[in-house]
């Protein structure tokens, strides 16, 4: 190694000590300042308990602690679910809406609702005309007419973007037609009770400006819009602000509203950590947050905190039996058709400890729904059989197929992280082990990414598995995707050769969508809540309950469960 | 060889590793499942998901991919970061500002803080401040930064309301423009005391936590090289020429016993940045952290391949950084040579 001559500076290495002196000086000096200033902060309220502050925080704006971040703001991109549907829901608008309680669709851009008594559903039950409101401005400043209802589903249809929800209008709408700058009509392909639910109401169906969305880029075919993924030109109560990626998202009050204008803005904090969202609400910072049920327990007790119990989330938490896997997990034993045994499903579905998992695992926040709609939903029937949690029936069933002597291994698959439904695989597990030692249920958690790949796939490669279900407002939406053997899950489950009476259910399914008279319908779904009890599909575990807690100085608080988040619109602030 | 032709040599090598690094990620991420992961759901028919696979060229051949992705790099382009809902280079240059503020916060306090604990520690071998600086290393190296987060939020934010969470006011930030993404930088150079203090109070408390952990490490290198100099010869032969302590301390034994405590500190800067992955969620700080584990949960690849490029980046540049830094505390070391 070569020495170097070094030259010492000795000036610097007596200064040295003051430079770091000053430096530490500073910090410190700034330290307090930076501290004082949290007294005279424009937001702050400071006081020693700090849990209960009564002097309102961040006035004039209502604060909600998000878990997640929108993954699109374009109603044509939106997937089920998603936290970008909610804030779509605030700044479009569709033809059609539900109020803060209760089920029935109330005009929104629409002055009335198509009922075949009004004249507005043709005989045929085929063409839907919707008188529209007259006054109405987007938030770009051009007014809305008709031609706008028709550029915007023709956008969504053009577009036909599959991670969106856009088959609500591809696979329904035959024509729609311009009658003149106020009326709409639709001619759908065939009659379909659940039309305004499923299709207008949908997110997918949301009015946007067609002077904004040609301005930027316009509508290509199959192809995402980059600018209406992150902007939004819509004439909702709530005008699209700002989104700080990772950071917030905000809505201003739309002054040019066709109604009672919304009373105050709204930012969403993005705040992935719950134990930060709780500490935000107890400060004070948050006035509204997202929280898992089984958590709702640590702020109930908090000074200045409500929580919103609002019904149930019409999303109910399945179990569901795959009878169509070839390619199973190496350690499972059990056959390809092993579900296929009505008795087997029927075990399962009395192994289950339905009380404890929702007392447990949902803290209280949840109710059990039957075979299969969910309480809260046109058809459901309080009088519908439904499993209770029954090992020694669970036993004799079992009893009656050789399994009983051999034993068996079977896969349930969860995702990772979702604490309601790794209680239903545990749960499921606790009880068929308990039944026989020689059975053997195995719980494999994995990564989001992973289970949506593993779902995807046809045939599933898991015999059973748990997830919620996309919500929902009519018992179609319910039936038809979970329990028609020619449905979504149906065809990937084959349940058309599990069923006692595949056509029989299939023909009650079909009945029920065709059919448009309640009463007549409501007897078709009590059929199939019978019918499905005693051949079940799936382990109808529970429905989540809707835990919201909010600080107590925001007025009229309510959610619909049928809203796919809060209307902000509704509430007060102080 | 001198530092101007070394730091040559090893600019020059930076794209080649890159490249290495580039087919390594691109690799290693496709073994996690397809890109088109971040938007399949579920419910979707095989013939959606060829249809989305289509849009994204992922119905090409796999070095054909490569190719397109490494052509994107060229032109500046990392591909849509699904999670941000935006381009990749839109956004990765806000949290990266995010979390290099934060870095650099924590860095400062764990190397001001480590150093002086250290030092004291060593020259007061076995007495109360040692056990105390012990104690405390102890501590930071084992308290999981998650919790430590949460312990500090409960008293600061919660009952005394000194420092909030997130990384500003949203008043006061838009009262300024924001070039650099750092806020207390931006307020600096907006000459606005109020977003200052702002941007101050927000940024303590996480940075706090993070240098904790890193700070640990750095008090026991520091201790126990200063044990070692305070027992060298030169140390008594400048007692005996008179000096008094301190000079020995801090212009003898200090300035050798920082040697290898530098290297300690170049390698916890990688320690500061995966450990603001928890510290980033917990203070709802929008940085690289934040970032990437959203994109990891939902399988969003172009966002995680642009992660792992600038954590490369920045652990080559760390390197770099770290041996002239070494030439310059030590003379006698010789880059390249």
């Amino acid at each position: 190694m070569k020495m170097q001559t070094i030259k010492r500076k000795h000036s610097s290495a007596h200064s040295r000590p003051r430079i770091v002196a000053s430096i530490a000086g500073l910090a410190s000096l700034t330290l307090v300042l930076a501290a004082c200033t949290a007294a005279s902060s424009p937001e702050g309220s400071s006081n020693s308990d700090g849990s209960s502050s009564t002097e309102i925080r961040n006035a004039g704006v209502i604060v909600h602690a998000q878990n997640g971040e929108p993954a699109s703001l374009d109603p044509a991109r939106t997937e089920q679910g998603e936290k970008g549907e909610a804030f779509i829901d605030n700044v479009y608008e569709r033809l059609v809406d539900v109020g803060p309680s209760g089920p029935d669709l109330i005009p929104s851009l629409a002055t009335e609702i198509p009922t075949l008594e009004n004249g507005l559903v043709s005989e045929d039950r085929l063409t839907y005309t919707f008188p529209l409101r007259e006054g109405v401005v987007f938030h770009d400043g051009t007014d809305f007419t008709a031609e706008d209802v028709l550029y915007s589903w023709e956008r969504v249809i053009t577009m036909n973007l599959p991670e969106g929800q856009a088959g609500a209008l591809v696979d329904s709408v035959d024509s729609m037609r311009v009658v003149d700058d106020f009326t709409f009509e639709v001619t759908i392909q065939e009659p379909d009770a659940s039309f305004l639910y499923s299709v207008v109401l949908n997110t997918v169906a949301s009015i946007v400006s067609p002077e904004s969305v040609e301005a930027n880029g316009g509508i290509q075919a199959d192809t995402p819009s980059e600018w209406m993924d992150t902007n939004m030109v819509g004439t909702g109560p709530y005008v699209f602000g700002e989104w700080k990626r990772g950071e917030s998202l905000t809505m201003i009050v739309f002054e040019n509203y066709w109604g009672e204008p919304a009373k105050v803005d709204v930012r969403w904090d993005i705040t992935p950590e719950e134990s930060s969202r709780v500490l935000a609400l107890r400060a004070g910072d948050a006035d509204i947050i997202d929280i898992s049920p089984s958590n709702v327990g640590d702020v109930s007790d908090v000074e200045g905190v409500t929580i919103f119990e609002g019904g149930l989330l019409l999303e109910p938490i399945h179990l569901g039996f795959n009878m169509k896997s070839d390619n199973l997990p190496s350690s499972d034993t059990i056959p390809m058709d092993f579900f296929a045994d009505k008795r087997i499903r029927q075990a399962f579905s009395y192994a289950f400890d339905y009380d404890t998992y929702i007392n447990s695992f949902l803290d209280g926040y949840g109710a059990r729904y039957t075979a299969y709609i969910p309480q809260g939903v046109f058809g459901y029937d309080e009088n519908a059989p439904i499993y209770e949690y029954d090992l020694d029936m669970a036993a004799e069933l079992m009893k009656q197929t050789p399994y009983w002597e051999t034993g068996f291994t079977v896969s349930v698959l969860v995702q990772a992280g979702e604490p309601e439904f790794e209680g239903v695989a545990l749960l499921m597990k606790d009880g068929v082990e308990k039944m026989n030692p020689n059975f053997r249920v195995n719980v494999v958690s994995q990564a989001e990414t992973q289970f949506d790949e593993n779902l995807g796939a046809d045939p599933v490669p898991y015999a059973l598995w748990v997830k919620n279900a996309d919500p929902g407002a009519d018992p179609h939406q319910f039936f038809d995707p979970h329990q028609h053997p020619d449905g979504d899950w149906g065809t990937k489950h084959g349940m058309r050769d599990a069923y006692e009476d595949p056509d029989k259910i299939a023909e009650l399914i079909d009945a029920g969508k065709a059919t448009v008279d309640p009463d007549k319908r409501l007897a078709i779904y009590a059929e199939l809540q019978q019918l499905l009890y005693e051949d079940p599909m799936w382990v109808y575990a529970a429905q989540e309950g809707l835990a919201y807690p909010y600080r107590s100085w925001l007025g009229d608080f309510n959610i619909n469960p049928l809203w796919r988040g809060p209307h902000y619109e509704y509430y007060t602030k102080g | 060889m001198q530092i101007r032709d070394y730091l040559l040599r090893r600019l020059a090598l930076l794209p080649v590793i890159m490249l290495g690094v580039s087919v390594i990620v691109f690799t290693l991420t496709r073994f996690t499942g397809s890109p088109v992961g971040i938007y399949a759901s579920p419910n979707m028919s095989p013939d959606e998901i060829a249809a989305l696979e289509a849009r994204y060229l992922l119905d090409q051949p796999i070095p054909f991919q490569y190719a397109a992705w490494i052509g994107g790099l060229f032109r500046g382009d990392l591909g849509w970061s699904g999670v941000s809902v935006a381009p990749v280079t839109e956004v990765i240059g806000l949290k990266f500002a995010a979390t290099l503020e934060l870095a650099i916060a924590a860095g400062l306090i764990a190397v001001f803080v480590g150093v002086a604990l250290g030092t004291l520690a060593g020259v007061r071998r076995n007495k109360a401040p040692d056990h105390v600086a012990r104690l405390f290393s102890i501590l930071g190296a084992s308290t999981p930064t998650f919790w430590f987060g949460l312990l500090l939020l409960v008293p600061f934010y919660l009952w005394l309301d000194w420092f909030p969470l997130g990384r500003s006011t949203p008043d006061i930030f838009s009262s300024i423009i924001h070039p650099t993404g750092m806020y207390t930088l931006d307020a600096i150079i907006a000459l606005s005391p109020v977003a200052f203090f702002d941007a101050l109070r927000h940024l303590v408390l996480p940075a706090v936590v993070l240098a904790f952990g890193a700070m640990a490490i750095i008090v026991r290198m520091m201790r126990s090289s200063m044990v070692e100099a305070m027992s060298e010869e030169y140390v008594d032969a400048a007692r005996a020429k008179g000096l008094p302590n301190k000079i020995v301390i801090r212009r003898h034994a200090r300035r050798n016993a920082l040697l290898p405590t530098t290297t300690v500190i170049g390698l916890s800067f990688g320690f500061l940045l995966q450990g603001a992955v928890a510290v980033e969620l917990i203070f709802r700080w929008p940085g690289l952290g934040q970032w990437v584990t959203s994109a990891v949960l939902a399988g969003d690849q172009a966002t995680i391949m642009a992660y792992v490029l600038i954590t490369a980046l920045i652990f080559m540049t760390v390197n770099l950084a770290v041996d002239i830094a070494y030439a310059y505390l030590d003379r006698r070391v010789v880059l390249g040579g």
